[in-house]
C-alpha cells in the first residue's frame, strides 16, 4: 500500500492503540481537531476521549503527566504541536524522564512526538530541529525517520520500547513523500541505520529530510561520474556506530549532512566516532554540511540560504571527490 | 452565611459564586453596589491564626556599617492552642502517628550525628518542626495510593514502609541504598510495592507527574489518591501551575499539601507570593483549598483523609495548606541566621511532637508517662539498629557507576499495574485523510 509519510505514522499509532490497551494519546488539539497536522484524525471517534486527551497548553504538564502515567504501566504517546515547543518541557524531559531508569530503576515507556524541520517558511519557532538537546541527554532515544516505511515501523517500535523515545517527524515530508508500506504488522529496529543508496566514491551520512536532498544530489553527481553512498541514520541516538564505520571503510570519504545548525551538531559527534573507530580508513577530511548558526529565518530567500540545499551537497561532494 | 458555607464546604468546590448580598441586607443601594461580587470559601481549621510578619530592616553596627536584617512583628506571645480531636483517628492510630513522628525526628538526629562524624556525603536536610505534616498526611493513604516526598518529608518514607537505614544509606551514598549510590537524600522511589515516585531537585515537577499517576490509574479503572507536597517556595515555579491546573481540568485525584514553612532557603514567604494564604490559590485553579495547622497531627490527618477520599470518589484534586515553620536552616550547613530569633521561639512552643505528646498523655490519657518513655526508648533502639546497618554497609564499586541508562534486555516487564484498561471497541476502521494543513 502506498502511504504518505504522515499517513504511515498515523496508521502506526492507530495500530498500536488497537493492539495494546495501555497505549493512549495526549496533546494539544489532538482530539476533535485530529491534531494540527491531522496525525490523530479520527482517533477520538474510534478510541474515545479517555484515550485521546486534549490537554491545556502546558508542555511541562503534558510530559510530566505522561511520565506519571507510564509509571503505572501505561504507554502514553504525547504530541507536541510543533517540536519547537519541546523547550517548554525541557526540565521534565532532561531531569525527570531521562534520568529515571539510571537513578532509581523506574522505566519510562513514553513517546514524545511531533513535527520538526524547515523548508516550509515556518519561521524560527515552527522550523526547528531540536534533536541535539536530547541526543546529548543519556537515557533518551531520539528517532528521525525519512521514509513512510521507516516512519511507521519506528513509531511502532518506539511505542513498544520501554525507554523514553523522542520521535521527530519532518513536517516537509509529511505529505510530500509517499512510499510502499506493508499492511502486516512490522517494526523497524531503533538504533539501526539503513543504506538507502549503495555507492563507491563517497558516503553521505544523513537523516530525515536531508536523505531526500542527498538522493537528489546523488542523481546530479551520477552525471559527473561520482557514485554516492547514502546512509540514513534513522535513529540519531543511539547511533549505529557499526553502520557508520562500515560505510567509511567502503568509500573512505565522508560527508555528514544535517539540517540543524553546524556548531554542536551531530556531525561533530559522528566525526569523532569516525576518528575513534575508522581513522585509518579515511582518504580525506570529514566534511559537514549543516544549517547556519542562527535561528531559522522566515523570509524564503533567507531560509533557503540558511538551510542545506541540493546545490550544497553537490558542491561539497565534488570537492571531496577531488581531494 | 458563614455556617451554611462551612457545612457545604465538605463537597463544594471553591468558586461558589454566591452573591455577597445574599446575607440579607435590605438596603437597595447596598444591593446594587454588591451585585456582581463573588465570594469564595476557604475553610481554615486552625485554632489560632498567627499574625507574624517579616520586614526588612537596616541596622548599623558599631563601625557604622549597614546590615540588612529581617524583623518580625505580631503577637509572639500568643498561647499555644490545644490539639482538637480528629474526626477519624482512634487511640491506636494516634499512638502510631506519634511513633512515626518520633522515628522521623530521631532518624534526623541520627543523620545529623552521622554528618558530624564525617560519614555523610554532601549535606543533610531536615524536616524539624514538620513531622506532623509528613507523617500524619502519609498515614491517610491506602496501600494502593501513590505518594512522592519532597526533601523534608522523610517521615513519610517511614510511614509508607521504607526503613530508616534506607534514608541513611542514601545520605552515606552506600551500595545498598535504594538507588545503589546513584542519588542521595530522599531521591528514590518504588513503583512496585510502596508506590513512591522519586523526587528530583527541581521543585514542582512532581505535581504533573503525580497527576499523571492518577491519570494512568483512572485509565485502568481505578480512582486513587496521589499525594505530594510542595513548599511555599517551591510552589512559585511554572510547572507547579501547569501540574495543578492539569489535575484540576482533568479531575484527577491529586492531593497537594502545600507546606507553608515560611522560609524558602533564606527567602521569607513575604517575598515569595502576594496572596495572604496559599490555599487561596485553589480558587484560581477551581479546586477546594483548606488551611490546617501543620503542627497539629490531627488536623493534618483529617484534611488529608478528606482529600484522599475525594480523590478515590473521583471528585478531583485538593489543595491543603499546612502552616508551620522550618525549624532549621535550608540544610545542615545553613544556620538560618537570617531568621529572627523570636520566630524560632514562637514555633518551638508549637513543636508537633511535643504537642501530640501532651495530647496523648495529658488530654486523652491514651499514654502514661511510663508508656511514653518506653515508646521513646523503643524508637531510639530501632534507629540505633538501623544506623548500625547503614554504617556497616559497603560503599559502591567504581564500576557500579555504569549501566542502567536504558531499560533493555528484558530488565523490566511493563504492564498496567491495576489491570488492563477496558477499552471501547468503537466502529470506524482506519481511513486515510488528505486534510489541509496550515503550513504549506
Amino acid at each position: 500500500m502506498q502511504l504518505t509519510y504522515l499517513e504511515a505514522i498515523r496508521q502506526g499509532i492507530w495500530e498500536e492503540m488497537e493492539r495494546d490497551p495501555s497505549v493512549f494519546c495526549l496533546g494539544e488539539d489532538i482530539g476533535i481537531y485530529g491534531g494540527a497536522f491531522k496525525v490523530t484524525d479520527g482517533f477520538i471517534d474510534r478510541f474515545g476521549a479517555e484515550r485521546v486527551i486534549d490537554t491545556p497548553i502546558a508542555e511541562s504538564a503534558i510530559v510530566g503527566a505522561a511520565f506519571g502515567a507510564s509509571l503505572t504501566g501505561m504507554r502514553p504517546v504525547a504530541e507536541f504541536q510543533f517540536m519547537d515547543f519541546i523547550g517548554c518541557a525541557f526540565n521534565q524531559i532532561s531531569n525527570m524522564v531521562a534520568k529515571t531508569h539510571y537513578l532509581w530503576g523506574a522505566p519510562a515507556p513514553l513517546v514524545l512526538r511531533g513535527p520538526s524541520g524547515g523548508y516550509v517558511h515556518g519561521g524560527p519557532f515552527h522550523s526547528q530541529n531540536p534533536e541535539m538537546w536530547f541526543v546529548h541527554n543519556p537515557g533518551l532515544k531520539v528517532i528521525c525517520p525519512a521514509t513512510p516505511y521507516d516512519a511507521k515501523g519506528l513509531i511502532k517500535a518506539a511505542i513498544r520500547d520501554n525507554n523514553p523515545c523522542i520521535f521527530f517527524e519532518h513536517k516537509y515530508l509529511y505529505r510530500r513523500i509517499k512510499g510502499e508500506v506493508p499492511t502486516d504488522d512490522y517494526v523497524v529496529p531503533i538504533g539501526k541505520a539503513n543504506l538507502v543508496r549503495e555507492g563507491s566514491d563517497l558516503s553521505i551520512i544523513t537523516y530525515a529530510a536531508m536523505v531526500h536532498t542527498a538522493l537528489e544530489a546523488a542523481e546530479v553527481l551520477k552525471k559527473d561520474g561520482i557514485d554516492i553512498e547514502i546512509l540514513d541514520l534513522r535513529t540519531v541516538s543511539p547511533l549505529d556506530r557499526e553502520a557508520i564505520v562500515q560505510t567509511v571503510k567502503k568509500t573512505n570519504k565522508v560527508i555528514i549532512l544535517h539540517e540543524h545548525s553546524r556548531t554542536g551538531g551531530l556531525a561533530g559527534e559522528i566525526a569523532a566516532i569516525i576518528n575513534e573507530e575508522a581513522f585509518e580508513e579515511l582518504d580525506g577530511p570529514i566534511l559537514r554540511i549543516a544549517g547556519l548558526d542562527s535561528a531559522v529565518p522566515f523570509s524564503p530567500p533567507q531560509e533557503e540560504h540558511h538551510l542545506p540545499q541540493v546545490g550544497d551537497v553537490v558542491r561539497e561532494a565534488r570537492r571531496l571527490k577531488t581531494y | 452565611m458563614a455556617m451554611k458555607n462551612k457545612l457545604a464546604s465538605k463537597h463544594s468546590a471553591n468558586g461558589d459564586r454566591s452573591q455577597n448580598a445574599a446575607s440579607g441586607t435590605k438596603n437597595r443601594e447596598a444591593e446594587s453596589r454588591n451585585r456582581g461580587v463573588r465570594t469564595y470559601t476557604i475553610p481554615d481549621y486552625r485554632l489560632e491564626h498567627p499574625d507574624l510578619s517579616i520586614k526588612q530592616h537596616i541596622e548599623k553596627d558599631d563601625d557604622g556599617a549597614e546590615h540588612m536584617r529581617y524583623e518580625v512583628s505580631g503577637n509572639l506571645d500568643a498561647p499555644v492552642p490545644p490539639i482538637r480531636d480528629s474526626k477519624f483517628l482512634d487511640k491506636k492510630q494516634c499512638v502510631e502517628i506519634y511513633r512515626w513522628m518520633l522515628l522521623n525526628r530521631k532518624m534526623e538526629v541520627a543523620l545529623e550525628n552521622l554528618y558530624k562524624q564525617g560519614k555523610v556525603v554532601g549535606g543533610v536536610y531536615f524536616g524539624l518542626g514538620q513531622e506532623a505534616c509528613s507523617c500524619a498526611s502519609a498515614y491517610a493513604l491506602d496501600k494502593d495510593d501513590w505518594f512522592a516526598p519532597m526533601i523534608r518529608n522523610q517521615g513519610a518514607l517511614l510511614v509508607r514502609g521504607f526503613r530508616a537505614s534506607d534514608t541513611m544509606m542514601q545520605y552515606m551514598a552506600k551500595a545498598d541504598s535504594p538507588t545503589h549510590g546513584r542519588d542521595g537524600t530522599s531521591h528514590f522511589g518504588d513503583i512496585e510495592k510502596r508506590n513512591m515516585v522519586s523526587p528530583i531537585s527541581m521543585l514542582g515537577d512532581l505535581i504533573p507527574v503525580l497527576s499523571g499517576v492518577a491519570l494512568g490509574a483512572r485509565l485502568q479503572g481505578r480512582n486513587i489518591a496521589a499525594l505530594t507536597w510542595i513548599g511555599d517556595g517551591g510552589q512559585s515555579t511554572g510547572v507547579t501551575y501547569e501540574g495543578i491546573n492539569f489535575a484540576a481540568v482533568q479531575n484527577l485525584g491529586l492531593v497537594l499539601v502545600v507546606e507553608s514553612n515560611l522560609w524558602a532557603y533564606s527567602t521569607p514567604s513575604e517575598m515569595q507570593y502576594r496572596v495572604k494564604d496559599l490555599a487561596e490559590r485553589a480558587i484560581g485553579y477551581g479546586i477546594p483549598g483548606v488551611i490546617v495547622d501543620g503542627t497539629d497531627a490531627c488536623q493534618v490527618y483529617d484534611a488529608t483523609r478528606d482529600a484522599v477520599e475525594r480523590a478515590r470518589r473521583g471528585e478531583g484534586p485538593t489543595m491543603i495548606e499546612a502552616k508551620m515553620m522550618r525549624m532549621k536552616g535550608h540544610a545542615i550547613h545553613d544556620a538560618a541566621a537570617y531568621v529572627p530569633k523570636p520566630m524560632f521561639d514562637f514555633w518551638k512552643k508549637r513543636d508537633p511532637i511535643v504537642r501530640f505528646e501532651n495530647y496523648l498523655i495529658k488530654d486523652k490519657k491514651w499514654l502514661t508517662a511510663k508508656e511514653n518513655q518506653e515508646l521513646i526508648l523503643e524508637v531510639e533502639r530501632v534507629i540505633e539498629a538501623e544506623r548500625e546497618i547503614a554504617v556497616n554497609s559497603p560503599m559502591p564499586t567504581p564500576e557500579s557507576a555504569e549501566g542502567g541508562v536504558y531499560c533493555e534486555n528484558g530488565c523490566h516487564e511493563i504492564k498496567p499495574k491495576y489491570g488492563m484498561p477496558k477499552v471501547r471497541t468503537g466502529k470506524g476502521a482506519f481511513k486515510q485523510t488528505e486534510a489541509a494543513v496550515h503550513l504549506k
